[in-house]
Order: C-alpha cells, then sequence, then structure tokens
C-alpha cells in the first residue's frame, strides 16, 4: 500500500512546490498561482479524513486540476481586471539581472505565453507531463480520462506549441 | 501510407512498448516526413522541460492551520459580521425598551365605552374583550 503525508502541512512541504509550478505554468500568473496552491491545500485538508488508499498522487493532481477549472469557470462568470503590464513585457533582456522572480521567469517567457495560447485540455496535459513529470497513466487518473486520450491530447499540444513558436 | 504521428510523443515520453513500438520504429525508419516531425516535437518537448522550476514563494503555505482561508474568504467575514450587528441591534433594542403598561379590563371597557359613545362609525362589536366567568 503506498504511504501518504498524514497532514496537510506535509503535503504542502513535499508538493507545495510541483503545485506552485503547476498552477503558475497554466496560469501565468504569480497571484493565480498563490491562490490556487492555498485552495488546493484547504481541500486536502478538508479531504484527507476522507482519502482512501489508493493513487495518492493521482487524488491530489485530480483535487489540483479540479481547483484549476473551478477557478476559470468562477473567472469566465466575473471577469476581472487583465494581468499587469509588467507581467506581459517580461523580456529576455531582463535575464542579466537574474535575483528576482520575474527574471528567473522570463527566460521562459516566449514558451510561456505560447502555453498559454494552447486550449485548457491540452495546456494541463503538457504541463502535466513536462513540467510535474506525470506518467501518462497518472495524468489518466488526475484527468479522469483514458491513456488514448493523454497520448492524444500531449502529442497535439506539443504540435500547437510547435506552431506558435515557429 | 497513414502515418502514426501520435505515436511520436508517446515514444519520446517512453510510453511506447510491444507491437507499437516497433511498428513506429519500423515506420520512422522510412518516412522522412514522421522522422522531421520527431525532431520538432522533441526541441519543444525540451524547451518545455527545460521552464526554470519555481520555488515556492514565502506565504504562499500558511504557517499556521488557521490562515488557511478558501479562495473566497471575504464573503463568509461579512456574512458573519452583518449577523452579528444584527443580533447586536435586536438585543439593544429589547434591553431599552420599556415593558407595555398593565391596563385592566374595567379600563378597556371603560375606554371602548367612551370610543362608542363619541363615534357613531365605531363598532364595539368587533373587539372580544375577555370577561372573567365566576363558577
Amino acid at each position: 500500500m503506498e504511504s501518504i503525508p498524514l497532514t496537510w502541512e506535509e503535503v504542502a512541504r513535499v508538493y507545495g512546490r510541483k503545485i506552485y509550478n503547476f498552477a503558475y505554468r497554466l496560469t501565468g500568473n504569480p497571484d493565480d498561482a498563490h491562490d490556487l496552491v492555498q485552495e488546493v491545500l484547504l481541500r486536502v485538508r478538508r479531504g484527507l479524513a476522507n482519502y482512501q488508499p489508493g493513487s495518492f498522487e493521482g487524488w491530489l493532481w485530480r483535487i489540483t486540476r479540479n481547483a484549476f477549472l473551478d477557478d476559470v469557470r468562477r473567472k469566465k462568470r466575473r471577469p476581472t481586471a487583465p494581468m499587469p503590464d509588467e507581467v506581459d513585457r517580461w523580456d529576455l533582456a531582463s535575464a542579466d539581472s537574474a535575483d528576482t522572480e520575474y527574471d528567473r521567469i522570463s527566460l521562459g517567457d516566449d514558451i510561456q505565453k505560447a502555453l498559454l495560447e494552447l486550449p485548457i485540455d491540452f495546456r494541463e496535459a503538457v504541463v502535466l507531463c513536462d513540467v510535474v513529470g506525470l506518467s501518462y497513466e497518472e495524468i489518466a487518473a488526475a484527468v479522469a480520462v483514458p491513456i488514448g486520450t493523454v497520448r492524444s491530447r500531449i502529442h497535439r499540444g506539443r504540435k500547437m506549441l510547435k506552431d506558435l513558436l515557429s | 501510407m497513414s502515418h502514426p504521428s501520435e505515436l511520436i510523443s508517446a515514444y519520446l515520453d517512453g510510453e511506447l512498448h510491444g507491437g507499437e513500438l516497433k511498428s513506429l520504429l519500423d515506420h520512422l525508419s522510412g518516412c522522412g516526413r514522421c522522422s522531421a516531425e520527431m525532431e520538432d516535437i522533441q526541441r519543444v518537448r525540451a524547451a518545455v522541460r527545460s521552464l526554470p522550476v519555481l520555488e515556492l514563494p514565502e506565504g504562499v503555505v500558511p504557517e499556521a492551520e488557521s490562515e488557511l482561508v478558501p479562495l473566497h474568504r471575504n464573503r463568509g467575514v461579512w456574512f458573519g459580521a452583518a449577523a452579528a450587528v444584527v443580533a447586536l441591534v435586536i438585543a439593544v433594542a429589547a434591553l431599552v425598551t420599556p415593558p407595555p403598561d398593565q391596563i385592566s379590563v374595567d379600563e378597556l371597557t371603560s375606554r371602548f365605552g367612551a370610543r362608542a359613545t363619541l363615534d357613531p362609525a365605531f363598532n364595539p362589536a368587533k373587539v372580544v374583550v375577555p370577561v372573567e366567568v365566576s363558577e
């Protein structure tokens, strides 16, 4: 049987950075990623009491992507202000002063922008595979689709990225 | 000629096995189009995987359980505050409002009787005055 973190604090310590990277690459926005991580930890804290032994990572990433999708739906119903200009204007020239969070993020700016252009299903599949490092089976469990669909979404997502980046 | 394009990513991710793997490798050896596509996909895959890993900013993970609040944290706070204010107003009003004066049956009868005398439109039959019945 897979051992699982017993408390949400342990989940935060072990998975917090991965969840944040997933959230950031999906949203492209540090504030949204911050809120999403806290929402996921809240859901984990509520859900741990009823957790049934099984794939803990599948359970965790299902919670994470559901929290992300809920946030997307909520924002569609109630549009908020666009991202601040400075976030849109990250560029490679600023990489010289690599001390700040924004400068480090800017190294992957073109790829990040291209990711945000992908439809959510494809973006999610690519990020779970290439950023989080889940297997196709784990992605299928998290997203609740067959492995064949995961395979197709990852490949089509990468092809879209190639077109966007070329 | 069919091109098993969607198998390319699975192959690069180590997710292709058995007959599908053999089939793709056989195909790639004789298909320039799919070989070129595999190079493109490999570059994109490497680019996404080269994105810097972001450290968790301070403050994202709450230090104490009480700091874990939902995304709609303000909603519950305002509902609670409004309910507390309403309850306080009701409690204060109950304390400062004097109780109604006691009135006897005789006094009530006297009041209605006076009004019946002065106001012909008044219909005392509509007023029910409790009357003590002696056994």
